[in-house]
């Protein structure tokens, strides 16, 4: 075997441009393969920790009444459990609300939660630092639509626990920018105790607790515990589809590299026909000169796994580094990142380098097949065949 | 000349086939791929111009500051007249009208009260003049999980959510209950002609789909529109056309200070898409860049093989007193033939493939058995002019350059060397 | 002079005992109610809401019988006619001729606005009586377009009132408010209502024009115009039922 390789590398280094060809084109899917899933893996990665970080947590235990989809659910779908706090659990009330910028009213969903948590990256803390009597925290989508600025003040109206109206004044603290449209868009954050204040409810009575640490389950009645998994489930999906429709793009790729060794291949046999004549004449196995030539083939896939590591390496460290800038697009409640960073693991590049190879010798190989059938005393004499 | 040529080419099918059919594949491949590229990597431009942006968007200026709110009451009006002037100002682009409302759908129990009620996610649109293209635009018809369109009035898609938690069939009543623009209340029973899934969960669990005509009436919109999207020819957003556009529309109210005057706003200067268009842009171009050369690699390669291949057949020619330059013009002649014929077929095929790939897409649906999300799970091809061309870069030009690099052996060698490719 | 001064208090006193006293804040309340309410009544009106861009005029005529019950028909323009109302204590039914379906309206639907006017339709369910909710207390006299009025302070005293407090400026003369606002319970002016045009009706005072205005938005409000009005005519039963909705 290793006389085949040492024949596969001289011949293909003195085929020069030709190899160099095949090389680059079966390097350039290598290169892409690589880079794509890397930015699908980065974007799945980062997707799945914004949410978490921004509206997840680490798992969320839901009123049985509350359904995130139907904005209608929010005036019942609320409870309390004992002591929330014990177990980890950070309490989030929703309740609704309007403003009125301009004198046009605006419905929004309040969103009460702890100034002192930990649990989620909103910048509640900022609430506590706010010398206004009422400060509130909106996203920037929420800051654009409704045409509010950092330290506007807008008068805001909503119902307490007996439907009772009552109204105030509040200011905006602070914008936050979060790529999460879902805690933004329509939203207003405030302090939770001044939620429960104002609409007349008790301490930790809430739509939704998050959890701080991980857990597979939790078992209170009239509520449900979602786990961080099934909550990020959908993240996983969409990265999961991509990657099909990348896999298309790149298997043709791939494709229009392999069908360039595959002419190659079946050229050499053609041209080589004494070469292997010779072979067998001194009395390698056909099997064998069938090895020779699919090595040969292969070799094309060693030296592009080569290439396009060396040359992919550069290219690979500099978006990992910077990133990928993504503008910013609103796709229903999706994170959204402005900057991906492809993220690229041993498993891929080992993946990425067996397919080709595999798939290099697979097509090298069904033109060497010939080989086993020809005549080796017309071989020998160069007679077409 | 050429008749010669051509007759050898079809005549010895070792020095045609093989080259032609590489061709034919390489060239296709590149054009569905771009096709593919184009489509999946502009699908999320796309499916904002299609759902919400068109490539271009008025709305009266009121609206426009409020329509997060989808504000019908501050709707543009005069939309009869408004339509006459774009088209005969904007000959090429399409304007269709669109009304999004909010309000309820009440399910009746058959008897006297309601079996349920959710909100109301509505979208109006021309469904019954096929000529508008909103079928198409809004994927509607493949969206459509039971049932059809609607087609007469008083017929209404609904979320298939909203359609199973409520229990709906087709054929059934269903009530929506809002505001008109003028603030009215206003109801009206629609028959339930199918259900329909968008993949996104606020909309599949309360849309209501009506033909424009309908929601017209419903919402006291009669000459009103919500919004007026306009499409380019080409179906292709294209910022340079589309600036203009939008720049001599608002020049023209630009002295007008009624707060309902129409507003024109391009794509890009929507739902934040502009840096991600630049993306999309560079992207598509860099992968079908990198396509076409990968390609070009490969069909010169073929070139080059093709040359060598007919190394024995140019000793003979060589030998029989034909000079060296007519054999490497003939060869090349030869690959000029070959790249066309192999690039026509190629493009054919392609073209074919990628409309293909447009009209029906590859459902990655089945892929994906696990997936809790609803989404499309289709993955669309787009057909773009440069598909025409694209693929006789590498299909003729590289194909002719590998002959080319080839044939110079012929001046390299000697006639006795390439003669004695001949020996038996 | 220390007699005279002795007389003088005494006097004073006696006198002030001798005074009509003003009647007291339920007292005033009251005679509203019986001012205002009758066994039946049946009011044909206008209302004219001030949208952004235009005015609409809805007429319509209504029976109410009680204080629970109601019964409205609207009758211009086109949009609104055929749509009828029926309340009967806690519940309230839309039947639209357009659909031909009744609709009852329950939570979220009752905040909605009564045909696009400043007016919710939970507004209209509010039958409790005033005194029933709220607290009241006379805060001060004073004059509403040269009518000697009460201003009358009230307060909620159970927890489920919409709005917390209310101010009520009650003709002294008649016992007609004049103007009414709606508070939240941070104090906030909610709704304003301002009643003119007051007429007799058969032997009661009842003010012919009233301005709705939810203070929060911008706009001119709605206005309702009472265009004729009997009161205490027979109606019969089957107005107030649900089956004549469809009729």
């Amino acid at each position: 075997m290793r006389l085949a390789f040492k024949l596969a590398f001289r011949n293909l280094i003195g085929a020069g441009l030709r190899t160099w060809l095949n090389v680059i084109v079966l390097a350039f899917a290598f290169i892409l393969i690589v880079f794509y899933h890397g930015l699908n893996s980065g974007w799945n990665e980062q997707a799945k920790r914004e949410t978490v970080e921004w509206e997840v947590g680490q798992g969320q235990l839901r009123n049985n009444g509350y359904d995130p989809y139907d904005p209608f659910t929010i005036a019942d779908g609320h409870g309390r459990i004992d002591n929330p706090q014990a177990q980890g659990l950070e309490p989030v009330l929703i309740r609704q609300g309007s403003i009125y910028p301009d004198g046009r009213m605006f419905s929004t969903f309040l969103r009460g939660m702890d100034p002192n948590q930990k649990v989620l990256k909103v910048p509640v803390h900022l609430l506590k630092d706010s010398k206004a009597d009422f400060p509130v925290l909106i996203g920037k989508r929420m800051a654009e639509s409704a045409h509010l600025k950092q330290g506007d003040e807008v008068l805001m109206r909503w119902r307490d626990k007996h439907g009772t109206y009552d109204a105030t004044t509040i200011t905006v603290a602070g914008i936050f920018d979060s790529n999460l449209p879902s805690i933004d868009a329509g939203q207003i954050w405030m302090d939770i105790h001044k939620l429960w204040e104002i609409t007349g409810m008790p301490e930790n009575e809430a739509t939704f607790y998050i959890s701080a640490t991980a857990k597979e389950n939790m078992d209170v009645e009239g509520w449900t515990y979602y786990n961080q998994a099934s909550l990020v489930q959908y993240i996983d999906d969409l990265a999961e589809m991509d990657k099909i429709g990348a896999m298309i793009m790149y298997g043709l790729l791939l494709a229009i590299a392999l069908l360039a060794i595959f002419d190659t291949q079946v050229l050499s046999i053609f041209r080589r026909q004494k070469e292997i004549g010779t072979y067998i004449a001194l009395g390698l196995t056909r099997a064998r000169v069938v090895a020779i030539f699919t090595v040969e083939g292969s070799m094309y896939s060693i030296f592009a796994s080569v290439v396009g590591m060396v040359a992919g390496y550069p290219l690979f460290a500099y978006f990992a580094k910077t990133g990928i800038g993504m503008g910013e697009t609103p796709a229903n409640g999706i994170a959204t990142l402005q900057r991906i960073y492809p993220v690229y693991g041993v498993g891929l590049i080992v993946s990425t380098t067996a397919l080709v190879i595999i798939s290099a010798t697979i097509v090298s190989f069904l033109p060497s097949k010939k080989i086993a059938r020809m005549n080796p005393v017309d071989a020998l004499k160069g007679k077409l065949q | 000349m050429i008749k010669f040529l051509l007759k050898g080419i079809l005549g010895d099918k070792n020095r045609s086939v093989l080259p032609i059919i590489i061709i034919t594949i390489g060239v296709s491949l590149t054009i569905i791929l771009s096709g593919y590229m184009r489509g999946v990597m502009g699908d999320m431009i796309d499916q904002n111009a299609r759902f919400d942006t068109g490539h271009m968007k008025i709305m009266s200026r009121a609206y426009a500051e409020n329509k997060a709110q989808l504000p019908n009451d501050l709707a543009l009006l005069g939309v009869a007249q408004l339509k006459e002037e774009l088209k005969s100002d904007y000959p090429e682009i399409k304007w269709v009208d669109r009304i999004k409302f909010g309000g309820l759908i009440d399910v009746p129990d058959g008897e006297n009260a309601s079996k349920g009620q959710g909100p109301a996610a509505g979208m109006a649109m021309d469904i019954f003049n096929p000529e508008s293209g909103e079928d198409a635009r809004m994927n509607l018809t493949s969206s459509i999980v039971k049932g059809r369109l609607p087609s007469k009035p008083r017929e209404a898609l609904v979320g298939s959510d909203f359609a199973e938690k409520l229990n709906i069939k087709i054929g059934d009543e269903v009530t929506y209950m809002g505001t008109t623009m003028n603030g009215s209340m206003t109801f009206e029973n629609f028959i339930v002609s199918g259900t329909i899934r968008f993949g996104m969960p606020a909309m599949d669990k309360g849309a209501i789909v009506i033909d424009i005509s309908d929601a017209r009436q419903l919402l006291d919109m009669e000459d009103a529109v919500g919004e007026m999207l306009g499409y380019l020819p080409g179906g292709v957003y294209d910022d340079e056309e589309v600036a203009p556009i939008v720049k001599s529309f608002n020049a023209r109210y630009a002295n007008d200070t009624d707060e309902y005057a129409p507003e024109m706003v391009a794509l890009r200067d929507q739902n934040g898409l502009s840096s991600y268009l630049d993306m999309v842009d560079y992207f598509a171009a860099l992968f079908v860049a990198i396509f076409v050369f990968a390609m070009s690699m490969v069909l010169w390669n073929t070139g080059l093989l093709g040359g060598l291949r007919r190394y024995q057949e140019f000793g003979i020619r060589l030998a029989l007193g034909e000079p060296k330059g007519h054999i490497y013009r003939t060869l090349i002649y030869e690959a000029i033939l070959i790249g066309i014929i192999g690039s026509i077929i190629g493009t054919a095929i392609g073209l074919v493939g990628v409309y293909l790939l447009q009209k029906y897409g590859i459902n990655i649906g089945d892929l994906m058995k696990d997936s809790s999300m609803m989404m499309p799970t289709v993955l669309r091809g787009k057909f773009t002019p440069e598909l025409l061309y694209i693929g006789f870069i590498p299909g003729l030009f590289a194909m002719v350059l590998g002959n080319m690099l080839s044939g110079i052996g012929i001046y390299k060698r000697s006639t006795a060397s390439l003669f004695k490719e001949l020996e038996v | 002079m220390k007699k005279t001064a002795l007389f003088t208090i005494i006097g004073l006193i006696a006198m002030s005992f001798m005074l009509p006293t003003g009647p007291s804040a339920s007292q005033i309340i009251q005679k509203v109610d019986d001012n205002m309410s009758s066994d039946t009544r049946i009011t044909e009106s206008q209302m004219i809401i001030h949208g952004r861009r235009n005015s609409r005029t809805i007429t319509s005529i209504g029976y109410s019988r009680g204080k629970y019950d109601n019964f409205t028909e609207y009758l211009a323009p086109e949009r609104e006619k055929g749509t009828k109302m029926l309340k009967l204590k806690d519940y309230l039914w839309i039947y639209s001729p357009s659909s031909d379906r009744t609709i009852q309206l329950s939570g979220h639907m009752l905040r909605q606005s009564v045909m696009g006017s400043d007016l919710s339709y939970e507004d209209m369910m509010e039958d409790r009586k005033l005194l029933d909710i709220y607290n009241a207390e006379i805060e001060g006299e004073e004059e509403v377009d040269g009518k000697k009025v009460w201003r009358l302070a009230l307060t909620a005293k159970v927890d489920d009132a919409t709005y917390h407090s209310r101010k009520l400026w009650v003709e002294q003369e008649r016992f007609v408010p004049l103007k009414e606002d709606l508070f939240a319970k941070s104090g906030q002016l909610l709704k304003r209502t301002v009643m003119s045009d007051i007429k007799k009706v058969d032997g009661k005072w009842y003010p012919h024009k009233m301005n709705y205005k939810d203070m929060l938005k911008d706009g001119q409000g709605t206005d309702f115009v009472v265009t004729k009005m009997q009161i205490n005519v027979p109606i019969a039963d089957e107005v107030f039922n649900k089956s004549n909705l469809k009729k």
